[in-house]
């Protein structure tokens, strides 16, 4: 236990000394602040449209924003918040298989499967604070200008997006012990996720993928309980656990 | 007994076989030198004694712990220090040290006291800043530092001075002669001053075998030499003394290399002091590793 502390710990400082987490909690905070700015500038920008639009015989009137506008843009942001997280992180493994930094430690007696769950444990980390800090923070501007009660089941919608990005993240774990280069871990990662997704298209099956877990407006707007969501949660939950099992004796039989 | 026992150890990559049956065995306290040519095989066989790579087939023992691919508990023996050590920038030499000491499940005190003795040993106590700024050579001392660090049974050191200016060259070898009482050291290298200077017992790899074995003292005696070069400073009496003897190679205009028995020596210097020719030096080849290691290299 303590050598995977040690690890983790080393993991942490690397974030904070390379300024990955400042870059990360600022980008998040800026996606929390961006999201109710977007909403609020809507109806301004429409009306700057309008002038245009009236040309072409399209004829718009007051459009209304409310705390869900806000959240609607949340859920399509955060997807570009996922996007640089995975970017910046899915190097964590191999920087370290290239520059040769791993395999003295390693020699040091510390298992490979702490090496690989402490690193795990930080992108889950970093990624539940990220999450919801961005969260957070678009929660109170909503607050401050509208009234968030409006968006029904918000909790078990955000609960479920973050799920998805834990998934992203284990599957990361995996690319990362499978393959040696960066390029492998990004295209490995994508590929699953174009992989899903495009199973995801046939509708019997959607319900039961990572991908269903994005479909939250029915959930805000109150059309659909949270039952809907039960089978991809199970499922997720399911595919991480064997993702994180898998990894391990896959990086226990890795060449260094 | 053995600190490390390799039994009949092969290796390929793709079609190049790299180890063809390597036999060895280190006995305790030795500082053992490993040579051979580049692209001999001794990181490899270094690797597979760490873990680190899967042999083909063969066994590897350390200190009587057979070592298995991927697991790396026999590592808890072992203090390794890669040809060119990288560590992680953003850190510094005692923070690194501290990983290093938990990741061995050390005790914290005992972290905190052996950093201390072992930077002070390799001469990196009053280094202060993260790692980014540190040269080849303070990577390599603090590369000794980390490699001691949980008082290993066996140090393996790949190539530790290779890399390095003369003086560092020089302190590296120093540090390692002083760690001698403390553990066994295998050494690979392929400057062979250095195992002359350090080593005890020595090993020449080639053609993925050990070609030639023993004690150092033994190895230099076994191929005696009784060469002996003699310098003139007329080119013209290199040339006639030359005529006059056998066995000599002439290497350069003023430069002859003797190469017969024990009592030539006496016969040219006699003649040289019958003809009054005039020497700039006469001077005997000590039996080198380097003459020998062409030897075995040639093969």
């Amino acid at each position: 236990m303590k050598s995977f502390i040690a690890f983790f710990k080393k993991e942490i400082l690397e974030c904070i000394r390379s300024g990955k987490l400042t870059v990360l909690c600022i980008l998040f905070v800026i996606f929390g602040i961006m999201n109710p700015a977007i909403a609020k500038l809507t109806p301004w920008m429409v009306e700057l449209l309008s002038g245009s639009l009236a040309e072409n015989g399209m004829l718009i009137t007051g459009v209304t924003v409310t705390a869900l506008t806000s959240w609607t843009q949340f859920f399509k942001n955060i997807k570009i918040a996922l996007f640089v997280f995975v970017l910046i992180y899915s190097g964590i493994f191999t920087k370290e298989y290239q520059s040769g930094t791993l395999t003295l430690i390693l020699t040091k007696g510390l298992s490979r499967y702490k090496v690989m769950l402490a690193k795990f444990v930080v992108m889950l980390t970093i990624w539940t604070f990220g999450y919801w800090l961005c969260f957070v923070v678009t929660y109170g501007y909503n607050a401050y200008f509208w009234d968030n009660s409006i968006a029904i089941e918000l909790i078990p919608a955000a609960v479920c997006w973050w799920l998805f990005g834990v998934w992203i993240v284990c599957l990361i774990v995996l690319f990362s012990a499978l393959s040696k280069s960066h390029t492998g871990v990004l295209l490995g990662t994508g590929g699953s996720v174009l992989g899903v997704y495009l199973i995801g298209l046939l509708p019997e099956i959607r319900g039961y993928t990572p991908i269903a877990l994005l479909d939250n407006t029915s959930l805000l707007t109150g059309a659909e309980s949270v039952d809907i969501f039960t089978k991809a949660v199970c499922t997720t939950m399911i595919m991480c656990f064997v993702l994180i099992v898998v990894s391990i004796p896959v990086m226990n039989r890795k060449q260094l | 007994m053995d600190m490390l026992r390799i039994i009949n150890l092969k290796k390929c990559f793709g079609d190049k076989e790299v180890l063809t049956g390597l036999d060895l065995s280190v006995p305790e306290h030795s500082v053992f030198g490993f040579v051979g040519k580049n692209g001999a095989g001794k990181t490899t066989t270094m690797k597979m004694i760490l873990g680190l790579l899967k042999p083909d087939s063969g066994e590897i023992f350390v200190s009587g712990d057979k070592v298995r691919y991927g697991q790396t508990s026999t590592n808890r023996y072992i203090g390794y220090l890669p040809d060119v050590p990288e560590f992680y920038s953003f850190m510094t030499a005692r923070e690194y040290l501290r990983l290093c000491g938990e990741s061995l499940e050390m005790g914290k005190k005992e972290i905190e006291e052996r950093s201390e003795e072992l930077l002070s040993l390799v001469g990196l106590s009053k280094v202060s800043h993260r790692m980014k700024g540190f040269s080849r050579g303070m990577k390599q001392r603090l590369g000794i530092a980390q490699a001691l660090l949980g008082r290993p049974k066996l140090l393996i050191c790949d190539e530790p001075t290779s890399a390095l200016d003369p003086i560092g060259r020089k302190e590296v070898l120093d540090i390692l002669l002083s760690a001698r009482d403390q553990t066994t050291v295998l050494f690979s290298t392929h400057i062979l001053a250095d195992v002359e200077r350090i080593c005890t017992d020595v090993v020449f790899l080639n053609n993925g075998k050990i070609a030639v074995k023993g004690e150092v003292s033994q190895l230099k005696n076994m191929y005696p030499t009784h060469k002996f070069i003699v310098e003139t400073i007329k080119e013209k009496d290199a040339e006639y003394l030359s005529g006059a003897f056998g066995d000599v190679l002439r290497t350069e205009k003023d430069t002859l290399v003797f190469s017969g028995k024990r009592a030539e020596m006496f016969e040219v210097l006699t003649f040289i002091t019958e003809h009054k020719i005039p020497v700039s030096k006469i001077e005997r080849v000590e039996p080198s590793l380097e003459s020998l290691f062409m030897e075995v290299a040639a093969k």
